[in-house]
C-alpha cells in the first residue's frame, strides 16, 4: 500500500517541494531568524482575503509566463527568454493604446493583439537560429532577451517617458485603453480570464490536436519524428511563435492594469518569468499542472513580501526556493533509478 | 586441459526477466582460436561482456591462469591479460591512431606523452602481427578494416594473451575477412588464445580450432572444428535442421513504384554511394545484400529523404520526389522499417498507441483531414485501432498504454512494422527487419511480408543475411563501396554467388590487410 | 579618434577577463562532453564569495582564493548531478542560477543588511602592475590591471598545452569524444567528467573575483548580467578550436569597451548594454553561414525546414 503511494506520479513533485522548504527552512535558521514565522507569514500574506485579489491576478501571470516556458518544453527545447517577450509585449500594447488614438472599445483588443504578434515574432525567430545556423534555442533566446528588454528601457526612458517626471514611466494611459477589470476588484481583470482561456487551449490542444502530438513526439525522439515526416522546424517556429504570443499577451495585461502605464523593471522584477519556468518543470511540462505547480510560485511571490515585512526574512528567499525546488527536480532521476532497482528485487 | 588460459564455470546471469546466461561453462585452451557461437540473442555477447568485466554475472566463477578473478570493470580484465575488440569500434575519431593504441596506458617522458614512443610501439607492434597501419594517421579517415586493425594493437599494447573478438566480420570485405584470419592464426602460433564471436558457420570452420555453441543462455554443444560439420553446428545453434522459408511463387509485376536514377550520396565529403540506379515494380521483391556500411543505409536514406542526394533523380511512382521533404515522399506512397528500432523508428517513452498512430493521426479514422475537425485527433480511434493492431500482430503486451521501450526487441519490432505495413504504401523499403529478433517473429515478419508483395505492392529488402534475402526476394542487388555490383534474379541466386560478388568485387581492396 | 588608445586596448582586456575564466571553464568541461550552462550562477556567487571573504578578512587575496573555493564546492551539485548521476545539466544549471541569484541578494541582506549593492569603505581590491609602468605599451594596458588578468591567459595556454601534450589532457578528450571507448580502457569517465565540472567552479570563482574585486570594488545584485551566457556562447562559437577561444572573449571585450566610450560620447546606456548581447548572436550567425558555406558544395535539398 505505501508503495504503490509513494509510486504516484504526484510524489516526485510534492517530494521536491517539501524537501526545498526544509532547505529553506535551515537557510532561515542559519541566518539566525525563525522560519516558521516566515512560513506564516508567506501565508498570511498571499492568502489574506484582502490580498487574494493581489494573489490571484500574480497567479494568472504565473500561469501564463509557465505556459511561455512549457510549449517549448514540450517539443524539448528551453525558452529563457520570457523576460525579452514579455517586456516587449508591455512596450508594444503601451504604444497602440496611447500612440494610435484608437476609439475606447478597440484600443485594449487591439493592443492585446498586436502585443502577441510582436512578442510572438520575436521570439519566433529563436528557430530559424536554430535550424538553420544551429544555435541552440536555450541560447539565443537568453542572447536576445536582453536586447529587447534594453530597447524597451530606451524607449520608456526617451521617446515615451513621461514629461517632468524623476521615474522611468511613461504617462498613464487614457481611461479608454484600461484593461476591465472584474467587479470592484482592483488587480483581477479581464487579463486573467484571457489567460485561463489560453491555458485551456493549451490543454486541449496538447492532448487532442495533430499538431499537440507532434510537439511531444519530437520532444520524445527528434529522429523518429524527422523519419515519420515531421518538421521539427516548423513545429519550433509554431511553439516558440506561440510561447511568445503567450508572453506578450501577459506583458500587455501587466500595462494595461493598475497603474495604467509601463514602469522600467516593472515588469521583469517580480521575477514572473523564472517562477513561471519553475513551474512549468514541476508540471514536467503538462499543461493539466501547470496552474497547480502555480499556486505554489505565487504564494512563495506574494507572500515573499510580507515575509520580509513581518518577519524579517528577506524576499529572495523566494528565488532560493525556486532554484532549489528545480534542482531536487533534476536530481530525482536518482530516485526515479534506486526505485527502479527496488522494484527489481521484490 | 591444464594449459587452460580461461575457465569460465557456470556462468549466470540475467536482465529483468530474461535469463541471458543460465550456468555456462567454457574453457579456454592457451594458443588456440576458440569459437563461441550462437544466433542473436543466445548469449554470446552477455558471456564475453562478463569475461571482459562489462557487466557483472549473478553468479559463477572466472579463472585466468588457474587463479581465480572478479573483474569490477575492464581494467581489472585489461590487467588480467585480456583483449577485446568490439563489433561496434570503440575508437576517438578526432585522434591518430598512435593515439588510439597508447590511450590509457601511454608511454611519457617528463609528464608529457612520448610521441615518438608511441609511434614506434604501433610499428612495432604492426610489423609483429601483420598488422599494416600508420601511426600518424587520423582514425576518421580509415576503412573499417584499418580501425579493426587499431582495435587490435590496441589490446596488443596492452599485452592482451587473451583476445576476445566480436564479430569481427560483420564490417569486413571477403578479403579483410582473409587477411584477419591470417592475423588470427599468427597471434594463436605466437601464444595468444583468440576468443571469435561469431554466427557465421564458414568462418568457424575456417579458422577455428575448438567451437561452443550457445542457445537460450546455455551450452548446446562443444566441438573440435577438424572434427565437426556444418549440419552439426546448424543443429546445436538452432536445435532443429534449417528449412530454408521457400518463397512461394512470383506476383504479377506491375508499374514501377519506386525509379532510382544514378544517385550518389555524400557524406563529410566521404562518397557513401556511387551512382546507384535501380527500380522496384509492384508484385516484387527487390533485395539489396552486402557487408554492412557498404552505402545500403545511406540509400535508403536518401530515398526517404533524411538525407540529400549529391546527384541523381528518385521517383516514387509518378512523382519526382528528388529534393522533397519526407512527408511528400511519404505522401507519395512510401513506408520504411528502418534499422534502427530506438533511435529513429519508435520513442521509447511513448505508449504503443501513440508509436502506432504517428503518420497515421492526420488521416481517418484518427484525425479528420478536412472540415471542422481538421487537425484534429480522436483519442478513442486511436485506442481501438492499436487493441486491432495489437491483437492482429500478436504483440505481446500489457496493453495499449505501455511504453514501447519496455517491450521485448520482438515486440517492439512488431510495433514498428504494424504502422509501416498500415500505411498501405505502394513501396515499403524493409531494412534489417528481422534485426535482434527471436526465431518465432522472424517467421511471423517474413510472412508478412510476402503478404505485402501478394497484396500488389513493391518492397525494397536491404538484409545482411543471405538466407533472409533467398527466402524473400524476387532478384538480389549486391552492393559494395556504396556501389551496385551485382544483380541476381531469383533463379540464379545461391549464397556462394552472392558471397562471390560480394567477395569478388573487393578483390582490389584486399591489398589493405596483407601484412 | 581618441576610441583607439592604449587605454581602451586596456579597457577590452578589463571587460574580456571575467568572460575569459568562465569562457575556459565551459571549453574544459565541452572537451570533456559536459554541457555546463551553470557558468552564469557560477560566476555570480564567485563575485559574491570575493567581496565577502575581502571584507571579512580585509585581504583581497583571501577573497579571490574563498571565490575560488566556495564556487568550486558550489559546482559539485552540478558536477555530481549531471557526471555522477546523469541528471539533466540543463536543468540543473537553471536550477542553480536562479539559486545563485537568490542566494547571493539574500545575503546581501542577511550579512550586510542592504540590498542592490555593497561597496564598504575600505574593501580591499586584487593589486594591480604599478611596476609595470614606464614600460611601453605593456606599461600603458597591463599597468592599471589586476594580476588575474595576465593569470588568464596563462592558464588558457597552460590549459590547452595540457590537453595537447598530456596523457591526463588527452584522457580527458577521449571521455568527451567517446564515452564507451575511454571506459573499457579503464578511464574513469565520470571521474573525470566530476573533477573537471569542480575544476571548472573554480576558475568560474576566479571569473567572479575578478569581476567585483578587479573590475570594481563592490558587489551588485546580478552583477554578471549574462557574462557568463556570452562564456557560454563563446564555448559553441569556437567549437572545438581552443584555440580561437580569447579571441572570441576579446571580441565581447571590446564590444563592452566601446560600449563605455559611446556611452562616454552620448549613447544611450541601454542600447549600448545590449550591443555584446547583439553582437555575440551576430558573430554567431556569421561563423554558422562561413562554417557552412565551406562545408556543403552538395546539391542540397529545397529547403524543407521552416
Amino acid at each position: 500500500m505505501i508503495a504503490r503511494l509513494t509510486r504516484h506520479p504526484a510524489v516526485v513533485p510534492i517530494g521536491a517541494v517539501v524537501l526545498a522548504i526544509l532547505i529553506g527552512a535551515v537557510v532561515i535558521l542559519l541566518a539566525g531568524l525563525n522560519p516558521i514565522d516566515a512560513y506564516a507569514a508567506v501565508l498570511q500574506g498571499s492568502l489574506d482575503v484582502r490580498n487574494l485579489d493581489y494573489t490571484f491576478s500574480v497567479w494568472g501571470f504565473i500561469c501564463g509566463m509557465g505556459l511561455v516556458a512549457a510549449i517549448p518544453l514540450r517539443m524539448g527545447e528551453f525558452n529563457l527568454g520570457g523576460n525579452g517577450q514579455l517586456v516587449l509585449g508591455g512596450i508594444t500594447a503601451y504604444v497602440v493604446a496611447s500612440q494610435l488614438g484608437l476609439p475606447g472599445i478597440v484600443a485594449v483588443p487591439f493592443a492585446l493583439i498586436a502585443a502577441m504578434l510582436v512578442s510572438g515574432g520575436f521570439a519566433a525567430v529563436s528557430a530559424p537560429l536554430a535550424t538553420r545556423f544551429g544555435i541552440p534555442i536555450i541560447i539565443s533566446t537568453l542572447l536576445l532577451s536582453p536586447v529587447a528588454v534594453a530597447v524597451a528601457s530606451y524607449l520608456v526612458r526617451f521617446p515615451l517617458a513621461e514629461k517632468g517626471s524623476g521615474n522611468a514611466q511613461t504617462p498613464v494611459l487614457p481611461e479608454d485603453a484600461h484593461i476591465w477589470s472584474l467587479g470592484d476588484l482592483r488587480y483581477t481583470t479581464v487579463g486573467l480570464l484571457l489567460i485561463i482561456a489560453v491555458m485551456v487551449i493549451f490543454y486541449v490542444v496538447d492532448s487532442r490536436s495533430a499538431v499537440g502530438f507532434e510537439l511531444r513526439v519530437t520532444g520524445a525522439n527528434r529522429r523518429f519524428g524527422e523519419y515519420a515526416g515531421l518538421k521539427p522546424g516548423r513545429l519550433a517556429l509554431g511553439a516558440m511563435g506561440s510561447a511568445g504570443a503567450v508572453a506578450g499577451l501577459v506583458g500587455a495585461i501587466i500595462v494595461l492594469s493598475s497603474p495604467y502605464r509601463f514602469i522600467d523593471g516593472a515588469l521583469i522584477s517580480p521575477g514572473y518569468t523564472f517562477a513561471g519556468l519553475a513551474a512549468a518543470l514541476l508540471a514536467g511540462g503538462r499543461p493539466a499542472l501547470v496552474p497547480v505547480t502555480a499556486i505554489l510560485f505565487t504564494i512563495l511571490q506574494v507572500g515573499g513580501a510580507s515575509m520580509e515585512r513581518t518577519a524579517e526574512v528577506p524576499r529572495q528567499l523566494s528565488d532560493v526556493l525556486q532554484g532549489v525546488v528545480i534542482v531536487i527536480l533534476a536530481l530525482r532521476v536518482v530516485l526515479d533509478r534506486r526505485r527502479a532497482g527496488a522494484g527489481k528485487d521484490s | 586441459m591444464s594449459t587452460a588460459a580461461v575457465e569460465l564455470r557456470a556462468i549466470s546471469k540475467r536482465f529483468d526477466a530474461v535469463v541471458a546466461n543460465d550456468g555456462i561453462d567454457l574453457v579456454l585452451a592457451r594458443g588456440t582460436v576458440h569459437a563461441v557461437m550462437g544466433e542473436n540473442g543466445a548469449g554470446k555477447s552477455t558471456l564475453m561482456s562478463i569475461l571482459f568485466g562489462l557487466v557483472r554475472p549473478d553468479s559463477g566463477e572466472i579463472v585466468v591462469d588457474g587463479e581465480t578473478r572478479s573483474f569490477q570493470s575492464p581494467l581489472d580484465a585489461i590487467a588480467a591479460g585480456l583483449g577485446m575488440v568490439h563489433q561496434h569500434f570503440r575508437l576517438f575519431d578526432s585522434m591518430t591512431v598512435a593515439e588510439n593504441v597508447v590511450f590509457g596506458a601511454e608511454p611519457t617522458r617528463g609528464g608529457r606523452i612520448d610521441r615518438a614512443a608511441a609511434a614506434e610501439r604501433v610499428r612495432s607492434l604492426a610489423d609483429r602481427y601483420g598488422l599494416d597501419t600508420d601511426p600518424q594517421a587520423r582514425v576518421g579517415d580509415l576503412s573499417a578494416g584499418a580501425r579493426q586493425r587499431v582495435e587490435i594493437l590496441k589490446a596488443l599494447h596492452r599485452d592482451a594473451r587473451i583476445l576476445i573478438l566480436d564479430e569481427p566480420t560483420a564490417v569486413l570485405t571477403p578479403s579483410e575477412v582473409t587477411s584477419l584470419f591470417t592475423v588470427i592464426r599468427r597471434a594463436a602460433e605466437d601464444g595468444t588464445t583468440v576468443v571469435l564471436v561469431t554466427h557465421k558457420i564458414q568462418e568457424v570452420l575456417d579458422v577455428s580450432t575448438e567451437v561452443t555453441v550457445l542457445r537460450d543462455g546455455r551450452v548446446s554443444g562443444r566441438f573440435v572444428t577438424a572434427d565437426t560439420t556444418s549440419a552439426e553446428l546448424v543443429r546445436a545453434m538452432t536445435g532443429r535442421e534449417v528449412e530454408i522459408v521457400a518463397n512461394p511463387g512470383t506476383g504479377t509485376l506491375g508499374d514501377t513504384v519506386l525509379e532510382v536514377e544514378g544517385v550518389s550520396v555524400t557524406d563529410a565529403r566521404v562518397e557513401r554511394v556511387s551512382n546507384v540506379s535501380l527500380s522496384v515494380r509492384r508484385g516484387e521483391i527487390v533485395g539489396i545484400a552486402g557487408v554492412s556500411g557498404n552505402g545500403q543505409h545511406d540509400l535508403v536514406a536518401a530515398i526517404l529523404g533524411t538525407t540529400p542526394v549529391s546527384a541523381g533523380r528518385i521517383r516514387l511512382g509518378d512523382h519526382d520526389v528528388t529534393g522533397a521533404p519526407v512527408a511528400a515522399r511519404r505522401a507519395a506512397g512510401l513506408a520504411v522499417i528502418p534499422e534502427d528500432r530506438r533511435g529513429e523508428g519508435s520513442a521509447v517513452t511513448m505508449s504503443i498507441t501513440e508509436n502506432l498512430s504517428l503518420g497515421h493521426h492526420r488521416q481517418p479514422p484518427i484525425g479528420r483531414p478536412k472540415g471542422f475537425g481538421r487537425g484534429w485527433m480522436s483519442l478513442a480511434a486511436a485506442r481501438t485501432r492499436a487493441g486491432e493492431q495489437i491483437s492482429s500482430y500478436d504483440i505481446r503486451t500489457s496493453g495499449e498504454k505501455q511504453p514501447v521501450g519496455s517491450l521485448s526487441g520482438g515486440n517492439a519490432q512488431k510495433v514498428v512494422i504494424a504502422r509501416e505495413l498500415s500505411f498501405d504504401a505502394p513501396l515499403l523499403i524493409a531494412e534489417q527487419p528481422t534485426q535482434g529478433v527471436d526465431v518465432g517473429a522472424i517467421e511471423a515478419i517474413h510472412g508478412r511480408l510476402l503478404d505485402y508483395r501478394a497484396s500488389g505492392r513493391g518492397i525494397l529488402l536491404v538484409s545482411h543475411e543471405i538466407s533472409e534475402l533467398l527466402a524473400l526476394a524476387d532478384r538480389v542487388l549486391v552492393m559494395f563501396a556504396g556501389e551496385i555490383v551485382a544483380e541476381f534474379d531469383r533463379s540464379q541466386a545461391s549464397a556462394e554467388r552472392i558471397g562471390a560478388a560480394m567477395a569478388g568485387a573487393a578483390a582490389a581492396a584486399g591489398e589493405e590487410w596483407t601484412a | 579618434m581618441s576610441i583607439f588608445e592604449w587605454s581602451f586596448v586596456a579597457a577590452v582586456l578589463t571587460s574580456a577577463t571575467p568572460i575569459l575564466f568562465a569562457a575556459l571553464a565551459g571549453a574544459l568541461c565541452a572537451q570533456a562532453g559536459v554541457f555546463n550552462i551553470a557558468l552564469e550562477g557560477q560566476m555570480l556567487w564567485g563575485a559574491f564569495a570575493a567581496v565577502a571573504g575581502s571584507y571579512y578578512t580585509g585581504n583581497a587575496w583571501a577573497g579571490v582564493l574563498v571565490a575560488v573555493l566556495s564556487t568550486a564546492i558550489y559546482s559539485v551539485i552540478l558536477a555530481v548531478g549531471a557526471a555522477r548521476w546523469k541528471a539533466d545539466p540543463i536543468i540543473i544549471a537553471i536550477g542553480t542560477n536562479l539559486l545563485s541569484l537568490g542566494l547571493t541578494g539574500f545575503l546581501l541582506r542577511v550579512l550586510f543588511d542592504t540590498s542592490g549593492s555593497f561597496a564598504p569603505q575600505g574593501l580591499d581590491g586584487i593589486g594591480t602592475m604599478p611596476f609595470l609602468k614606464g614600460i611601453p605599451v605593456i606599461g600603458d594596458v597591463f599597468a592599471g590591471q589586476s594580476v588575474l588578468v595576465p593569470l588568464a591567459f596563462v592558464l588558457i595556454v597552460a590549459a590547452g598545452l595540457w590537453l595537447r601534450l598530456t596523457p591526463g589532457g588527452l584522457r580527458l578528450r577521449g571521455v568527451g569524444e567517446h564515452p564507451d571507448a575511454a571506459a573499457t580502457l579503464g578511464i574513469g569517465v565520470a571521474r573525470y567528467q566530476t573533477w573537471v565540472t569542480i575544476l571548472g567552479g573554480g576558475l568560474c570563482g576566479l571569473a567572479g573575483a575578478q569581476l567585483s574585486l578587479g573590475n570594481v570594488t563592490l558587489f551588485t545584485e546580478n552583477m554578471t548580467a549574462g557574462r557568463g551566457w556570452i562564456a557560454v556562447a563563446a564555448v559553441i562559437l569556437v567549437a572545438n578550436k581552443a584555440f580561437w577561444l580569447p579571441v572570441a572573449c576579446l571580441g565581447f571585450g571590446a564590444a563592452e569597451a566601446l560600449g563605455f566610450r559611446l556611452q562616454g560620447i552620448g549613447a544611450p546606456q541601454q542600447l549600448t548594454d545590449a550591443a555584446p548581447y547583439a553582437i555575440t548572436l551576430v558573430v554567431l550567425v556569421i561563423m554558422r553561414v562561413v562554417v557552412t558555406r565551406r562545408r556543403t558544395h552538395a546539391l542540397t535539398p529545397k529547403e524543407t525546414l521552416v
